[in-house]
């Protein structure tokens, strides 16, 4: 009887033993969201995609929702499961996905698609994509879509990454010109110094970039109209900061820093005018796409703004302030289904221009197609001529816009870094420029830069 | 003879050994689950880590082998150097204030009586259940340049405002600040917990020859509790050099890389950089500067000081 007990317990605690254990690594093998939809063929035939984007401004996200609606009802073969990804979480949600070899079929890709071709992450378009749609983007655009004459990426739009912005009724007050803005940074300065004794507290003068990672990207543009040249000399063989065009950049930040005319603590991101539209500052220095920020989110400030190019360097010879951003969509290499991205981006992006035009229009005219087809859908649109600010965009800023550079990341960001070590009065400018030439040279030394060079 | 005693012993032997083995099979089994978990979430991930760091690997070509150099990339970085030097910062202004403070209010709760010692002892652990992003979330609004409360407080007595949090010079003692207060809660409780199990009879000789507060914390309390500071002082040091949520949602690592905390530096690297072979060296060589801090205390705990 002992016996029997003791063994109907040994029987019953092991078979527990077991079902925890097999239960514990079911529930470790349980489905993640996220995931690409298994072989993506289901019953009745149809393939599933997964798409992801980013969270972008409001109309913006109504336009990819609407988009993925209107493919799915469009054919019954396709259909495209969307995901809005915030854009924080995005480089960690994505690099988390590709670890696991679960990246989603199509995805917008922001910046150089250099090191992504290189690691093999992007799928040849031409594969999937017919080639005369293709040929339809636009030079200024082919740059960023295409290496070595495969295309890797299909840009939705292009868009000024460093536009200045300003509260005309804030400007009058002070009695500073409304209708332009300041040419050059001494302009700038001195509308400041009229600007600041008419704030009330916690009013600015100006919200530029101030910390390092929104210096690294968003004055690339500034560096090229101070010195003539990014931070890279063209043959990727040695950092090109140290020189007086630099420091001067850098000494203009930290003149606004000193004399108060920006806030020591960013009111808000560079990229959102939350800032700008509270009326806390009088100039806003941000991306094109930040009009339509104030068009969805702050109606009644939009007659009231102005909108210009950035200021100049008192010898920029004409050279543009800016880079030229830009929004793409990617197929990842490993999609199972990469035909049918193919058709769902070549529907979206590259078929009917009427697709398109509502991105355009609702996000205030604030972006550039890149199809002269679509340009000129956008330009008969009637809300067109009610947008003066477009004019600006279309016609003064985009046009001598250079575009992103394509050197590693950590290269602007040692420039940035430098920016704030000056701006914030850390570091003086030789000292934050040598360890930038440093952490520079470090890059091009662990990456081997020089084999990576654009060929001329 | 010989052969039939030996016989007989090693029968013996066997009953024995099926005595005292019978459960073998079923501790094994019972050990399975857990051992087969840390097999698939611990070792083998570690053992992968360690070969991945060798190579360069982007997720979507084979790796490359490429010997020590991500080892060398990251020594002689002088940001990862600077990170680690952080990080022990970090853990100066943390652990040490967090002890103090929680042996003050711990002496508190022991002194007072039981029923405002339970509103006490509720009140300073509401924070450890908060998550640390809402808790970052909360002292960013404190900290807010323009319209926070602490620049507010400070207008008050007619200080100019700071920015908490944009100016490295204050950044890491303002992510260390909520550390504290999150923190605090959990290491008050242990220590009102050590307090109360030292024996009454020695504060009650102490009183009667006269001594006061400060010789019975310094004579008594402090000499009883010193498993439970060192226990504390190595959990404070690995939780603290660990810390990631708290400058990730603040500060993201900035001003300047002031608030870039090891583990922060690590992760942004794995978000940035195409091949995950540099952040991975970085990880493991993290975890060689804390099994070597970590196992230094142990020694000094297991050390002959300790033995009452």
């Amino acid at each position: 009887m002992k016996t029997d007990t003791q063994r109907t317990r040994r029987v019953v605690m092991a078979a527990l033993g077991g079902i925890t254990a097999v239960g514990l690594l079911a529930g470790c093998g349980s489905s993640t969201p996220g995931q690409a939809a298994g072989d993506g063929g289901d019953s009745s035939g149809k393939t599933t995609i997964e798409f992801w984007h980013r969270t972008f401004t409001p109309p913006e996200n109504a336009w990819y929702k609407d988009i993925v609606k209107r493919f799915n009802a469009s054919q019954d073969k396709i259909v495209v499961k969307d995901t809005e990804i915030p854009a924080d979480a995005w480089d960690q949600k994505m690099k988390a996905a590709q670890a696991a070899g679960k990246a989603p079929d199509i995805y917008t890709h922001s910046g150089s698609i250099q090191d992504a071709v290189n690691a093999g992450q992007l799928y040849d378009l031409g594969k999937v994509v017919d080639t005369s749609k293709l040929d339809e983007i636009i030079d200024s655009a082919k740059s960023v879509s295409e290496i070595g004459g495969t295309y890797y990426a299909y840009p939705l739009l292009q868009e000024a990454q460093t536009v200045l912005f300003w509260n005309k009724d804030m400007l009058s007050k002070a009695g500073v010109d409304t209708d332009k803005g300041p040419a050059t940074w001494d302009d700038l300065l001195a509308d400041c110094a009229k600007i600041q004794p008419t704030l009330a507290q916690g009013q600015y003068c100006i919200s530029p970039a101030s910390d390092a990672i929104t210096f690294a990207w968003s004055t690339v543009g500034q560096q090229y109209n101070f010195a003539g040249h990014t931070a890279l000399t063209d043959d990727w063989k040695s950092p090109d900061i140290d020189n007086a065009a630099y420091r001067d950049l850098m000494s203009k930040y930290k003149e606004l820093w000193d004399k108060g005319y920006m806030p020591k603590q960013a009111l808000a991101a560079y990229v959102e005018g939350k800032d700008f539209g509270q009326k806390k500052v009088a100039f806003k220095v941000s991306g094109s796409w930040m009009m339509s920020e104030i068009g969805s989110d702050y109606p009644d400030l939009l007659t009231k703004t102005g909108i210009g190019a950035f200021p100049n360097a008192s010898n920029a010879d004409g050279r543009t302030a800016t880079t030229l951003g830009n929004f793409k969509w990617v197929i990842d290499a490993k999609s199972k289904h990469a035909d049918a991205a193919g058709k769902f981006l070549e529907w979206s992006l590259a078929g009917d221009p009427q697709n398109l035009v509502p991105f355009f229009v609702n996000t205030q005219f604030t972006k550039v197609p890149v199809r002269k087809s679509v340009q000129e859908a956008v330009a008969k649109d009637e809300a067109a001529a009610k947008a003066p600010w477009s004019s600006v965009i279309t016609n003064d800023i985009a046009p001598d816009a250079i575009p992103e550079p394509t050197y590693p990341w950590d290269v602007s960001l040692a420039v940035g870094t430098a920016m704030e070590s000056v701006m914030k009065g850390a570091a003086s400018p030789d000292d934050a420029i040598k360890t930038a030439d440093a952490a520079i040279q470090k890059v091009i030394q662990s990456q081997d830069l020089p084999s990576k060079a654009p060929k001329k | 003879m010989t052969t039939q005693a030996i016989d007989e012993r090693r029968a013996a032997k066997r009953r024995a050994d099926r005595h005292r083995y019978r459960d073998t099979k079923l501790a094994y089994l019972l050990l399975a689950p857990v051992v087969i978990l840390l097999g698939i979430f611990v070792a083998w991930p570690a053992v992968y880590a360690a070969f991945l760091s060798f190579q360069d690997w982007s997720f979507y070509k084979d790796p490359q082998f490429v010997g020590g150099k991500n080892y060398v990339d990251v020594l002689t970085d002088p940001l990862f150097v600077a990170t680690i030097g952080r990080g022990f910062l970090f853990v100066l202004m943390t652990v040490p204030p967090m002890l103090v403070l929680a042996f003050l209010f711990a002496s508190l709760v022991v002194s007072v009586s039981r029923r405002f010692a339970t509103v006490l002892k509720v009140s300073i652990y509401i924070p450890t259940i908060i998550s640390s992003v809402i808790a970052s979330i909360v002292f960013v609004l404190i900290y807010t340049y323009d319209g926070g409360i602490l620049n507010a407080v400070l207008a008050v007595f007619h200080i100019d405002p700071v920015a908490w949090i944009g100016d490295p010079a204050w950044a890491l003692l303002s992510v260390a600040v909520p550390a504290v207060w999150l923190g605090m809660g959990i290491t008050s409780l242990i220590m009102v917990a050590a307090m109360v199990d030292i024996p009454t009879e020695y504060y009650e000789a102490a009183a009667m020859e006269g001594a006061g507060w400060w010789q019975k914390t310094f004579y008594i309390t402090m000499p009883q509790m010193k498993n439970v500071f060192l226990y504390l002082l190595i959990t404070g040091f690995v939780a603290a050099i660990q810390q990631f949520e708290l400058p990730l949602v603040m500060t993201q690592g900035g001003p300047l890389d002031s608030t870039t905390l090891p583990n922060l530096f690590i992760f942004n690297h794995f978000r940035n950089d195409v091949n995950v072979g540099y952040s991975i060296a970085a990880a493991l060589l993290l975890f060689v500067v804390l099994g070597s801090v970590s196992a230094l205390v142990f020694k000094f705990i297991n050390s002959e000081r300790l033995v009452d």
